[in-house]
């Protein structure tokens, strides 16, 4: 079986009322440091006169990327270092991607 | 207080293609459960759930029959139900009440087109399922290839939950990805033996990949269980299988398992897999209530939810007519009722006594005294409950959401053999009719003919034989006609006053109408526009009546008036001459005017097909295709067959089975369900005009 090798903690919610579905996954190393995001493809999001598939927001509630549409079949992104490494259809499986992208230690 | 708690309470629907093995299973289900104690086969004709004579004598399922078993300390509820489309109705209706459902594969074809249309009506009503792929005893049955046919054919995220250990004479058991184990049957005691063993060494490493599937599929519906498994690796099972409850009951994902039921193997986990993650009645939301009169259909409703001591609430969903009367069977929503009880009906509006009550098994039944939320019972004695009705306490009077119907597109013309049975045939037809919603019963007007309206050759068949099996009337038919339908295409508004003098009193209505062209399936809807009473409140009804008797003979042809609204904007009255009957008159007279002034077509019904030839042939029969009328969509070759599906008007598919065998030796088969109505080209109108006039 898979032994993750980051710590993976639930980063932030969704807000409003209902059910608040985490909208990433933060994996950080033994010394706590935040090494890599698994965010979910949110949307869309209207900005100026289009609508757009966006990216889960990051910490300061920019957009992290835009794509007129969503990516098929993946609705999680693998970030490592602010860099996009992999995309897939479940969290896990980015999770695995962005742990992928870290390489062998 | 109920025997069983709600939570052990499942109420499910087994549903397929037809012939993948839907009795069959639910044959093993009945005797691993001790209900029965010998397994029938669908050849000998002596299953449990396939009862009725010509369900025997054809080896294939025409009703929905009703099982309960119990299995691990949980009360199942099983309703068995047939595959050929013509019975769809029985299909419709079960799963419309159910709240999990068995889909069952063939192991050799995948998914075929019934079960593609019964997954369609599942996702209508949301419920729940589980697949499980049958047959893999048989040969060139495939596990994996039939499993890439759940993404192809239904977009689904389809998630094993179990694989195949060996295949075809070889297949002895599954790995169970869930415990991590292989489940092995011992052949012997009609598949009762079975037992763990650790995975076979061959299959480690295709049980290990798929297991990482399961994990990154499952658990994604569950934050704490993607922490627990962050934490140590791997998740426990109670962990693993929650998720898996979770994501099939909200359709994240469709778990998958499979066997032989023929061959007895793989049956108990299903069981375990209804029970571990089929909902029970408190798991699903509850059921809505009806959207009011205007009111938009996508706003969220308030819904029922399974509470024994809550107000009552049942749908009616079956009738069925035997020897000791009217049988309506009902599912309980909430609440609690004894016979005795006074209850609404709620969609007719009228108050209806609650007589004796039943637990049916199949044919079978056992009296009770008290019915509870969650249940499934069947009520003797209602005085005028159909299919679809609400019923519902006369503290909390809601209207549940109705069920919709499939549309019939085969006429024929019924008449009895002789003079006598006129009226004997006539109230069995009737009988008949209030039973199957899918079967239409009309007179034609010109030749005061009785006409059947059906789903297909087979289902009209059927229906002609019970007439005299159960009835006792024998029946001339005609030829089966398609069932055409007429509507309009443009807007007309036409006034019409209908006055009468004789002698004393007169009759005297005005209605001014506006007619207006609907999209395909909207029925026929009726709006009041009457301002400042120039149609008093209390004529209104009979206008509605005239036009919705009117409406069955249409303009042009004499068929049925489909998809059309009409709004009643204005009017006169008399003090003295109005008559309801005045009212019912003058809208008749002002379709039969207006109709014709609003461009009137005739519809044809346009069937989807599904031919599977072998590749030498399917020149011929695309080209056969294309004289009929058919609209090719998709051509598709797997190995050495085609699968060509096309759109082709019903009309031009009589006969064709025979055309078919002749053109490709016997080797194609086929397979038709009504697909939508189409207007009729020109010519063809004309033909069908001159017929009728
Ligand atoms: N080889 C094999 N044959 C099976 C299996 N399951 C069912 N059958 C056979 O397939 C045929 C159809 O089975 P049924 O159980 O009647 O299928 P069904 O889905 O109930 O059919 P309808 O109700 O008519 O739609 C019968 O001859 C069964 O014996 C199986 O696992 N393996
Ligand atoms: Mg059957």
């Amino acid at each position: 079986m898979h032994a993750p090798r980051l710590h993976w903690k639930r980063g932030r919610q969704e807000e409003g009322p209902g059910v608040h579905r985490t909208l990433e996954w933060i994996g950080r190393n033994d010394a706590g440091e935040a090494i890599a995001r698994v965010v979910r493809i949110l949307g869309p999001v209207w900005s100026g006169w289009r609508t757009y598939r966006a990216v889960a927001l990051d910490d300061e509630a920019k957009v992290v990327e835009l794509r007129p549409s969503r990516p098929d079949g993946a609705d999680w992104l693998a970030c490592v270092g602010g860099q996009v490494v992999g995309r897939a259809p479940v969290p896990l499986q980015a999770v695995r991607a962005a742990e992928a992208a870290l390489g062998g230690d | 207080m109920p025997g069983t708690p709600l939570e052990k309470i499942r109420n499910i629907g087994i549903t397929a293609h037809i012939d993948a093995g839907k009795t069959t299973t639910t044959e093993r289900i009945l005797y691993y459960t001790g209900m029965s104690h010998r397994i029938g086969e669908v050849h000998d004709g002596n299953t449990t759930t396939d009862y009725m004579e010509q369900e025997r004598e054809r080896g294939i399922t025409i009703t929905s029959a009703a099982v309960t078993c119990e299995w691990h300390d949980h009360r199942i509820n099983i309703i068995d139900t047939p595959g050929h489309i013509d019975f769809n109705i029985e299909v419709n209706r079960s799963l419309r009440v159910l709240d999990g459902a068995v889909f069952i594969i063939e192991g050799v074809a995948g998914v075929q087109p019934q079960s593609e249309t019964n997954w369609r009506l599942a996702d209508r009503y949301n419920v729940p399922r589980i697949i499980f792929i049958n047959k893999l005893d048989r040969t060139g049955a495939d596990f994996f290839r039939a499993f890439a046919t759940l993404k192809e054919k239904l977009d689904i995220v389809a998630l094993p939950l179990q694989l195949p250990i060996g295949i075809e004479d070889k297949f002895v058991g599954v790995v169970d990805l869930v415990e991590m184990k292989a489940i092995v049957w011992e052949g012997g005691e009609l598949g009762a033996k079975y037992h763990d063993e650790p995975i076979p060494a061959d299959l480690a490493e295709q049980a290990k990949e798929y297991r990482q599937l399961l994990l990154d599929t499952a658990l994604s519906v569950d934050d704490a269980a993607m922490e627990e498994y962050f934490d140590k690796g791997d998740v426990e099972v109670a962990t693993l299988k929650r998720c898996i409850k979770a994501g099939t009951i909200s359709g994240a994902f469709r778990p998958v398992l499979c066997g032989t039921a023929f061959k007895n193997k793989g049956v108990q986990p299903l069981l375990d897999a209804v029970i571990d993650y089929l909902p029970s009645p408190v798991d699903v939301p509850g059921i809505a209530v009806a959207a009011e009169e205007g009111e938009d259909e996508h706003v969220e409703r308030r819904r029922i939810k399974a509470d024994p001591s809550a107000p009552f609430a049942g749908l009616a969903f079956k009738i069925i007519n035997d020897k000791y009367g009217t049988l309506t069977f009902v599912r309980i929503y909430s609440g609690t009722l004894k016979s005795g009880d006074m209850v609404m009906n709620t969609t007719k509006g009228h108050r209806e006594r609650i007589g004796r009550m039943f637990q049916m098994h199949a044919d079978k039944r056992a009296e009770i005294k008290e019915v509870y939320a969650g249940d499934i019972a069947a009520f003797v004695g209602l005085k005028d409950t159909t299919t679809g009705d609400t019923l519902a306490s006369q503290q909390d009077q809601v209207v549940l959401e109705r069920m919709a119907f499939p549309v019939p597109v085969i006429d024929i013309s019924v008449e009895p053999r002789t003079k006598e049975a006129v009226e004997k045939m006539s109230l069995a037809l009737q009988k008949l009719a209030a039973e199957d919603p899918s079967l239409r019963l009309r007179t034609d007007p010109e030749t005061s003919q009785t006409i059947l309206s059906g789903m297909g050759e087979l289902h009209l068949e059927i229906i002609i034989d019970r007439l005299k099996r159960e009835y006792g009337v024998e029946a001339n038919i005609g030829a089966p006609q398609v069932a055409y339908r007429e509507t309009i295409t443009r807007p007309h508004t036409e006034t019409y006053t209908h006055k009468k003098q004789t002698g004393g009193s007169g009759q005297y209505a005005e209605v001014k109408i506006t007619f207006e062209p609907l999209g395909r399936n909207e029925g026929v809807v009726f709006d009041n526009k009457v301002v400042g009473g120039a149609v008093p409140k209390e004529y209104i009804p009979a206008v509605e009546k005239g036009i919705a008797q009117q409406a069955e003979t249409g303009v042009l042809a004499g068929f049925p008036t489909v998809d059309f609204k009409y709004s009643l904007i204005d009017g006169k009255y008399h003090d003295v001459d109005s008559s309801a009957l005045a009212f019912e008159i003058a809208a008749k007279s002002c379709f039969r005017d207006g109709m014709k002034k609003a461009s009137p077509i005739i519809l044809e019904p346009v069937m989807d097909v599904e031919i599977t030839t072998p590749s030498d042939h399917v020149g011929d029969v695309v080209g056969d295709l294309n004289r009929r009328r058919g609209m090719i969509q998709n051509q598709e070759s797997s190995g050495s067959t085609v699968i060509v599906r096309a759109h082709v008007p019903l009309k031009e598919m009589f006969g064709y089975i025979s055309d078919l065998r002749s053109m490709t030796k016997g080797r194609a088969s086929f397979t038709m369900q009504f697909h939508h109505y189409d207007p009729v080209p020109r010519n063809i109108a004309d033909e069908i005009m001159a017929k009728s006039a």
